[in-house]
């Protein structure tokens, strides 16, 4: 058990805020991902847990117990820091045996347990070599066997991945994954990054400006979400989300939910606009499509991005915007998601999705 | 960390906590208390003595001040000859150090060896560079033969009052140029390759380049070494002593130089405070132009 | 396009030469100090000068060595250095990380203080130091050469940038990896600094080892004189100057900072470099 527990935690840095009055539970034994923009308070959360960032007031409760006083040597946590903060002049196998070291841990014991954390990240070979040595992937590795054998009870990671090239990104992730289906152990991983946090987590929480907007698994969080904030977060390119007729909600669609075409569909949300770019991403095609001026819409233009399947559409075409009934999202005027069957009366909105009268005569 | 550790430890914990920083930086205080800030405050109290060691000081006032400044015309001797070898000093350093490390700055091989051979000096001990330059400068030295050779008349050189003080300039010299060139050399490489690039491109003189880029960009560390170079030569004191005894006459004498003689050789306290309270101002107010200038005047940084 | 190649080797070339000469200009006196050394009285008070001596004899360092009890000088310079070098460094490590990694109230005013300790130059503070030592009676030891350079404003200003160079990750590392205080300072801190400890070993090196104002006022009797005193003495040994003698010594004072330089000339005009860029 190793659930951690966050009760009205807050934490100013001087006289600025960055966490105020927070309640959060993260599951034991699950890969919770933190993501957000950089200040959003993700990486001063994980810094709480560790105990080297102490909350200004609050509490922290591991499987019951209040850590807040407990230093963090002795949380029994251990934390990949992104920078790796490998100790320069300690050999890797110095740099594994440190913690160990200083919980006093038998040398035999030591020894057993180097040996098969290097196995297991493939460092054996390296074991005698300074970190000044290795390459960017290897200190990474090390990062993480001096996480290992310390046999923690949670793991913290802040963006340990940032400062990798992009395709061993993409394998150390998977390997990440599987480190946390062998170990069984509770993760806890830092992102800005919002694929990285798509791919890895159990569960997902998005933190905006302190606060988090959702707390959830990476479907629900794509499919679900709870506000502009996290829908827009997830899915490259973001979602579309257009001011409504009313002037004060919003409509939101997903680019790869957009059928293109160039007569009118018999989808719900139906527009007229004309293709400003095109950009051909391999199997599909990215547009921007200039929608054409609605009834409500003032001076600015909407512009909107359709993932089409269809690479066949030319700059400067007048084309077709559709988008099914299910695939449409609603948000009120605070940004907050408008669900069917929440109570409200989705009439109204369906409505204001409807076909909007079409001016006559193109842009050209 | 304080907060965390605040409810579990005793009171001793954090009072430690608190205290620790000033243990640690505290020896380094005693003895900059002892050995820096006592000095220079001791040595103002005694300018207003007559104080030789032996006997009991007495106070008397700004009379060490007004035999100084009014009364003894060696004084500002002195005070004049450590201007004019301040001056003469800077002038070259700053020119040949500039010249050096323009000339010098690509690396290659011959370069860095010149570099390395240039600086050498620096590091050996004045006593042996003013020796060895005593026995070149001989009447019947190495210096002469030269100039004999050139057909040039032989110089007196360190005998004579009209060339002596010449003679300790153009040791000094010799000695720190390739300090202050090196100085200049990494300055100049901290100076973005692109610049200078975009101004070859822009087709930019040589000698436009170097008025127009190189040295404002340099000027920070030019203005610096004017204020280290002042500094340093108005403590100019072994290359007297070693070279010239001050003489002949009292050509070079300068103001370290005075300081000594009148607390060593005449035990007079008092009087040598007041002198030594003097260059102590000379030094504080470079010092503060140095650090009140740089922001307003001069580039980059 | 010929004309612009041949322009630039005809240019490359005498710059080329100058440098030598140059070179030759700065190199001379040394071979000057080192030939002459090697001379006979005889021969160095002959002129026109000879550039190469027609005998090479070892009189010169014969004579110091029989007219001055070298062996003392040298024990004295090599106590006195090794003394301030431990000292600094005690005195350094705990100050440098103080500064670098607390925040306590006073620490600008006393860093400031630090700071101005390293304008005040020895020239002002003699005179009160040297009543305060010959007060204590204690002109007769090696104290006075020693006691007051235990203080490195230098050295604590170029370590304290070392430690505030190391990552705050690094350090968090540590104590989550359950290392308290002193073990964060002595098995992470001080094992970085390493360079920066041989840095300033090495100036403090040369520094000591070259001094000259501050023993010849601080020193009364012979018993406790450096190396540097006593090749000033070189000069009265015999009746007149006897130059391959007087050479002879400067060698030998020279030789230690020349070998170093050999070996460590990059680190000493880095260390130098970064002094003067302060």
């Amino acid at each position: 058990m190793s659930e951690i527990v966050f009760k009205n935690v807050s934490k100013f840095f001087g006289d600025t805020k960055v966490i105020e009055d927070l309640n959060l539970t993260l599951k034991d034994g699950e890969f919770t991902v933190l993501v957000g923009a950089s200040g959003c308070g993700k990486t001063t959360l994980l810094r709480m847990i560790a105990g080297i960032g102490p909350a200004t007031s609050g509490e922290i409760y591991m499987d019951g117990e209040d850590i807040s006083q407990v230093p963090p040597g002795k949380r029994s946590i251990a934390m990949v820091f992104q920078n790796y903060a490998i100790y320069p002049t300690m050999s890797v196998k110095g740099n594994i045996e440190f913690g160990l070291k200083n919980k006093k841990i038998p040398k035999e014991e030591r020894e057993r347990r180097i040996a098969s954390v290097a196995e297991t990240v493939g460092l054996t070979p390296y074991l005698g070599r300074k970190p000044g040595a290795l390459s960017g992937g290897q200190r990474q590795r090390v990062a993480l066997a001096r996480a290992m054998v310390k046999n923690p009870k949670v793991f913290l990671m802040d963006e340990p991945l940032s400062n990798l090239d992009a395709k061993l990104r993409v394998s150390m992730r998977t390997e990440l994954i599987e480190l946390h289906r062998r170990v069984k152990t509770s993760f806890v991983y830092v992102t800005h990054d919002q694929a990285e946090a798509m791919s890895m987590a159990d569960t997902i929480i998005l933190m905006d400006g302190g606060k988090i907007m959702q707390q959830a698994s990476p479907e629900v969080i794509y499919n679900d979400p709870d506000n502009v904030f996290t829908a827009q977060f997830v899915g490259t390119p973001a979602m579309n989300v257009i001011r409504a007729k009313d002037g004060e909600s919003f409509i939101g669609y997903r680019p790869e939910k957009v059928m293109l075409g160039r007569n009118r569909g018999g989808a719900l949300y139906c527009r007229r606009g004309l293709i400003l770019t095109r950009e051909m991403l391999g199997s599909e095609t990215l547009y921007k499509v200039r929608l054409e001026k609605g009834e409500w819409e003032g001076e600015e233009p909407v512009n909107v991005m359709v993932k089409s399947q269809d690479p066949g559409f030319r700059e400067g075409e007048p084309v077709e915007v559709s988008v099914e009934k299910e695939s449409l999202y609603f948000f009120d005027k605070n940004e907050n998601r408008i669900r069917p069957g929440g109570g409200t009366d989705m009439e109204i909105y369906y409505d204001m999705a409807r076909d909007i009268p079409a001016k006559a005569g193109g842009k050209e | 960390m304080m907060g965390e550790e605040k409810k579990k430890k005793k009171g001793g914990a954090i009072w430690w906590e608190r205290v620790r920083p000033y243990v640690m930086v505290g020896p380094c205080m005693i003895f900059l208390a002892v050995f820096t800030v006592y000095p220079v405050l001791n040595m103002i109290y005694l300018s207003f003595f007559d104080y030789n060691l032996l006997t009991e000081k007495k106070y008397i006032g700004l009379k060490n001040y007004e035999r100084l400044f009014f009364v003894n015309v060696d004084f500002w001797n002195a005070v004049k000859n450590t201007a004019i070898y301040t001056l003469s000093v800077v002038i070259l350093l700053i020119f040949f150090a500039l010249v050096f490390a323009l000339w010098l700055q690509k690396s290659t091989v011959l370069n860095s060896i010149a570099q390395r051979i240039i600086f050498l000096p620096h590091i050996c001990a004045m006593l042996s560079v003013a020796m060895v330059f005593q026995w070149m400068m001989d009447e019947k030295g190495l210096l002469n033969m030269v100039l004999e050779f050139f057909r040039l008349p032989a110089l007196r050189w360190l005998n004579s009052s009209a060339t002596a003080l010449l003679s300790v300039i153009v040791v000094n010299v010799w000695k720190n140029i390739g300090y202050y060139a090196l100085i200049l050399m990494s300055s100049l490489k901290a100076i973005p390759a692109e610049i200078n690039e975009a101004a070859e491109l822009d087709d930019a003189k040589p000698l436009s380049k170097f008025f127009k880029i190189t040295l404002p960009m340099l000027s920070p560390q030019v203005f610096f070494l004017l204020v280290t170079i002042t500094i340093s030569s108005f403590k100019v004191f072994e290359s007297v002593r070693v070279l010239t005894g001050g003489g002949p006459g009292d050509s070079t004498q300068v103001l370290v130089y005075y300081i000594y003689r009148y607390a060593m050789t005449n035990l007079k306290f008092g009087y040598a405070s007041a002198a030594g309270t003097f260059l102590l101002a000379v030094v504080l107010i470079l010092t503060v132009v140095y650090f009140r200038l740089p922001g307003k005047r001069v580039h980059y940084q | 396009m010929r004309r612009y190649q041949v322009k630039k080797i005809l240019t490359g070339s005498v710059s080329g030469i100058l440098k030598v000469m140059l070179c030759l200009f700065f190199a001379f006196p040394f071979y000057w100090m080192i030939i002459t050394s090697l001379k006979s009285y005889m021969e160095s008070i002959r002129y026109p000068p000879t550039l190469w001596p027609k005998e090479l004899t070892l009189e010169g360092y014969l004579t110091v060595f029989r007219g001055l009890d070298v062996g003392m000088y040298l024990k004295n310079s090599v106590i006195i250095i090794i003394c301030i070098i431990m000292m600094q460094v005690v005195i350094m490590v705990p100050a440098a990380y103080g500064f670098a990694r607390y925040s306590f109230k006073g620490s600008g005013l006393l860093f400031g203080i630090v700071t101005i300790a390293f304008m005040v130059p020895s020239q002002v503070t003699f005179v009160s130091v040297y009543i305060m030592f010959s007060r204590m009676r204690l002109m007769r030891t090696l104290l006075p050469q020693i006691l007051p350079f235990g203080a490195n404003a230098f050295g604590i200003f170029l370590l304290r940038q070392t430690f505030k160079q190391v990552p705050d990750e690094l350090i968090e590392s540590a104590r989550l990896d359950d290392a308290g205080e002193i073990k964060i300072m002595m098995e992470i801190m001080i094992p970085m600094a390493k360079s920066t400890f041989v840095t300033v070993a090495l100036l403090s090196f040369i520094s000591h080892w070259n001094a000259y104002f501050w023993p010849l006022v601080m020193t009364t009797t012979e018993s406790v004189k450096p190396f540097t005193l006593c090749i000033d003495k070189l000069k009265d040994l015999d009746y007149g100057l006897v130059w391959p003698t007087i050479m002879a010594g400067n060698v030998i004072l020279v030789l230690p900072v020349l070998v170093l330089f050999l070996f460590g000339s990059k680190r000493i005009i880095s260390a130098m470099a970064y002094r003067g860029m302060k």
